[in-house]
């Protein structure tokens, strides 16, 4: 009497080892995960390119007329720990040679720009500002670009030396893409309305 | 001279074990293709369980595709319309109210609960099966939700709070896996488990219900969260602690002893009916609270004289090759020493080898079981061996001991010596006494050609469990008659609290007289045999042990950063 094959073969091949293969299993996946950042929240930033992962941003601050994507990165730059929520967005730009200090970028409904100074704005409609909190022994301050219904803060920490480069490098990075310009797209693309 | 002549063997010699009867159809060999006596079931469940895996697959591939991610957002859309007209102010409260079941609180109580009890319960199998099914879920709702990029619910306001991607739901899917672990590794299978379903199922359902009506998620982003933290946590339960091999159980008792009903009782008679031929008639555990690495069996068998014959197995599975690893590691870093103390690499080598040791003391004219081979009961998980019931034998502490019975047992230890054998686990509950003969059982940790301290040792053990029904006084004066002087004093100059079984130690212990500081009194002075050694693989071994655990706690913190427990 034969049956039909089964595949209980590959079932036991498939069968797991000892706990200490397992926990050792685990601990080098975790630390794998970890390495390569693929934890449980954060991840890398929308580019302006990619208009519907960009939505999730303006969903967070329903009231802003721009939301901030990567436009480009410069060489030893990345992104990490972006963090969407119904209370804004954030994340950080790092750069290898301002290691431990990464640039944190929020966007929120508003953000108090006093004591800081008008900047050349970077896109129509936005008042970008400067505050500078030291100068020396380190370049520390935060840039705001505010335009309608929201604000997106850059919150840097340099060594002095390298800012000027790395200032220019992160305001090149971020770009502020259109409110409208997404709510066209998306209406396009998969017939949703983003609201408002 | 240290040694004296090794008296004949008595009634046991060599001889090869006669067939118990034939089975009325005989052995048979299994034809290839044919599963064995028991295959790994895989019950309609999983094939289900399976079947929603390759629909969470689809519904993802599907969203890479704007157009059909355009036509599942609107149908999405749909629903969360209609449920939205249904809102309320004091619904919405009480949505909100059940949304706090998403809280990271909830999931990080559940989970540590479960590896608490675990840990409490030295449940390490399904502990490390936990935590490795929890990480490999993250992950891969990590990467799904970082894939596909899914927006929230556009178009309708959203009145709870959520953070990240859509798709998948994260708080739902966590809480599932958090729910599923603790049904599959703290619950019993049955009706608590079934109950448990119900209570975990009422759960997220009013966990999704909630998040529908707030339009915190897609029907979808729930549907592929609960496929994730569900079915395919399930299969992955399945797969890595069978119930059937690792069972959720808290009514005490060795945890190495399977079930024999059911599936695993038929395929025991079938395998036995095929492979050995033995025309089986009942199976029932036996002795369980004596034994911890296999589930011991009584089988009764049709005799050759069409009357009923008993034999006795020892049914091994993976558990107790893992159980058998970690012992065996454990020797490793408190003795030092080890002879051919290698783990096993198979459950069928781990059968293997008792079954070759059970022939070869035969050989040597060891009263120990007869064998009779062993069955496959599943491949390279499952294997019984059989050998002869020792039918009418008494435990040596509840038999009479006179001087035949201690004469018998010093002659056993003298011809394992001289067959170049050590048991290595001489204790009361290994040695039998039927009709004033001693008998040998549980030769799975028995070696051939061990170190010479470690003979020594069975002399000092066998002494000392005789001793406990006798005076150390008389069973040296008879273990002289088989031994030289030298001999006991060796025996028991290498004789430490280590190196004398847990059963023999406490009985001593309750005895209350210093039965080894009476022998050593009695024999020649010797120097202590060092049993201990650090050599370098031990310290190695040690070390590494050691530096595993230190990183086992640093990677744990990395560990629960990553699945989001911190």
């Amino acid at each position: 009497m034969t049956t039909p094959r089964r595949d209980v073969r590959s079932l036991h091949h498939r069968a797991l080892r000892g706990p200490l293969s397992i926990l050792l299993a685990t601990v080098m996946l975790a630390a794998g995960a970890a390495l390569s950042g693929c934890a449980a929240s954060g991840g890398t930033v929308p580019g302006c390119g990619d208009p519907l992962r960009l939505a999730i941003i303006a969903q967070s601050v329903p009231s802003a007329s721009y939301v901030p994507c990567i436009r480009s990165l410069a060489p030893g730059w990345n992104t990490s720990g972006f963090d969407p929520t119904q209370d804004g967005t954030s994340f950080l730009l790092n750069s290898d040679r301002s290691p431990g200090q990464p640039v944190t970028v929020r966007l929120t409904a508003t953000c108090n720009v006093s004591g800081a100074s008008p900047s050349p704005s970077r896109a129509p409609g936005v008042l970008t500002y400067t505050r500078l909190d030291s100068i020396t022994p380190r370049f520390t301050g935060t840039l705001y670009d505010v335009f309608p219904g929201g604000c997106t803060s850059y919150r840097f920490d340099f060594a002095l030396g390298s800012q000027i480069a790395l200032v220019e490098q992160f305001e090149q990075a971020i770009g502020l893409y259109p409110r409208q310009q997404l709510r066209l797209i998306l209406k396009q693309e998969l017939g949703v309305e983003l609201n408002p | 001279m240290t040694t004296l002549p090794t008296p004949r063997p008595g009634h046991e010699g060599s001889e090869v074990p006669p067939l118990i009867t034939a089975s009325p159809r005989g052995r048979r060999r299994r034809p290839s293709g044919e599963p064995p006596p028991l295959p790994r079931h895989i019950d309609h469940s999983i094939r289900w369980y399976l079947a929603l895996a390759g629909i969470a697959g689809a519904l993802w591939a599907a969203m890479s595709v704007p157009a059909v991610l355009g036509l599942i957002t609107r149908a999405d859309l749909a629903v969360l319309h209609a449920v939205a007209a249904v809102r309320t102010a004091w619904l919405t409260r009480l949505m909100l109210d059940v949304n706090a079941l998403a809280s990271p609180w909830t999931v990080r109580l559940l989970a540590f609960g479960t590896i608490a009890v675990l840990v409490a319960y030295r449940r390490f199998q399904h502990l490390a099966a936990y935590l490795v099914i929890f990480l490999a879920a993250v992950l891969l709702l990590s990467a799904m939700t970082l894939e596909i990029g899914r927006m929230r619910p556009a178009g309708i306001e959203i009145l709870g709070p959520w953070q990240g991607y859509a798709q998948p739901s994260q708080p739902v899917a966590t809480l599932t896996l958090a729910l599923v672990g603790v049904l599959y590794t703290l619950t019993p299978a049955g009706r608590w488990r079934n109950r448990g379903k119900w209570a975990a199922g009422i759960i997220l359902a009013a966990l999704c219900a909630a998040r529908l009506y707030l339009a915190v998620d897609h029907p979808t982003d729930q549907l592929t969260a609960l496929i994730i933290g569900w079915p395919v946590a399930v299969v992955a339960f399945w797969l890595a602690v069978p119930n059937d091999v690792f069972p959720v159980s808290y009514r005490g008792g060795r945890k190495a002893h399977l079930d024999i009903g059911g599936r695993r009782g038929a395929a025991i008679v079938t395998a036995l009916d095929h492979q050995l031929g033995l025309a089986v008639t009942g199976v029932e555990p036996f002795g369980l609270e004596a034994s911890a690495g296999s589930t011991p069996l009584r089988i009764q068998v049709h005799g050759p004289d069409g009357g009923k014959a008993v034999l006795f197995g020892k049914l091994y599975t993976l558990s107790h090759l893992r159980s058998d690893r970690w012992y065996k590691l454990a020797r490793t870093v408190i003795y030092g020493r080890l002879e051919d103390e290698k783990p096993f690499s198979t459950v069928r080598r781990l059968v293997e080898y008792e079954d070759h040791l059970l022939r070869l003391m035969r050989d040597a004219g060891l009263p120990t079981p007869r064998p009779y081979g062993f069955a496959e009961i599943t491949p390279e998980r499952e294997y019984l061996i059989v050998m002869e019931f020792f039918e009418g034998g008494r435990e040596i502490r509840q038999a009479p001991v006179d001087d035949g019975v201690i004469d018998d047992a010093l002659s056993v230890v003298r011809r394992m010596w001289d067959a170049g054998m050590a048991h290595r686990d001489i204790k009361p509950s290994n040695i039998l006494v039927r009709d004033g003969r001693v008998q040998l059982i549980d030769v799975a940790f028995a070696t051939v050609r061990p170190t010479p301290w470690r003979q020594a040792v069975d002399l000092a053990n066998m002494m000392l469990t005789l001793a406990l029904a006798s005076t150390p006084e008389h069973v040296y004066e008879r273990a002289l008659n088989v031994f030289a002087a030298d001999d006991v004093a060796e025996a028991f100059a290498a004789c430490r609290s280590i190196t004398i079984p847990s059963q023999l130690r406490s009985l001593i212990r309750a005895d209350g007289r210093d039965l080894t500081g009476c022998f050593r009194q009695l024999a020649p002075a010797r120097r202590a045999v060092p049993v201990q050694f650090w050599d370098i693989k031990r310290v190695a071994i040690t070390a590494g042990l050691l530096a595993a655990l230190a990183a086992a706690a640093a990677l744990f913190g990395i560990y629960l950063s990553v699945v989001g427990l911190l």
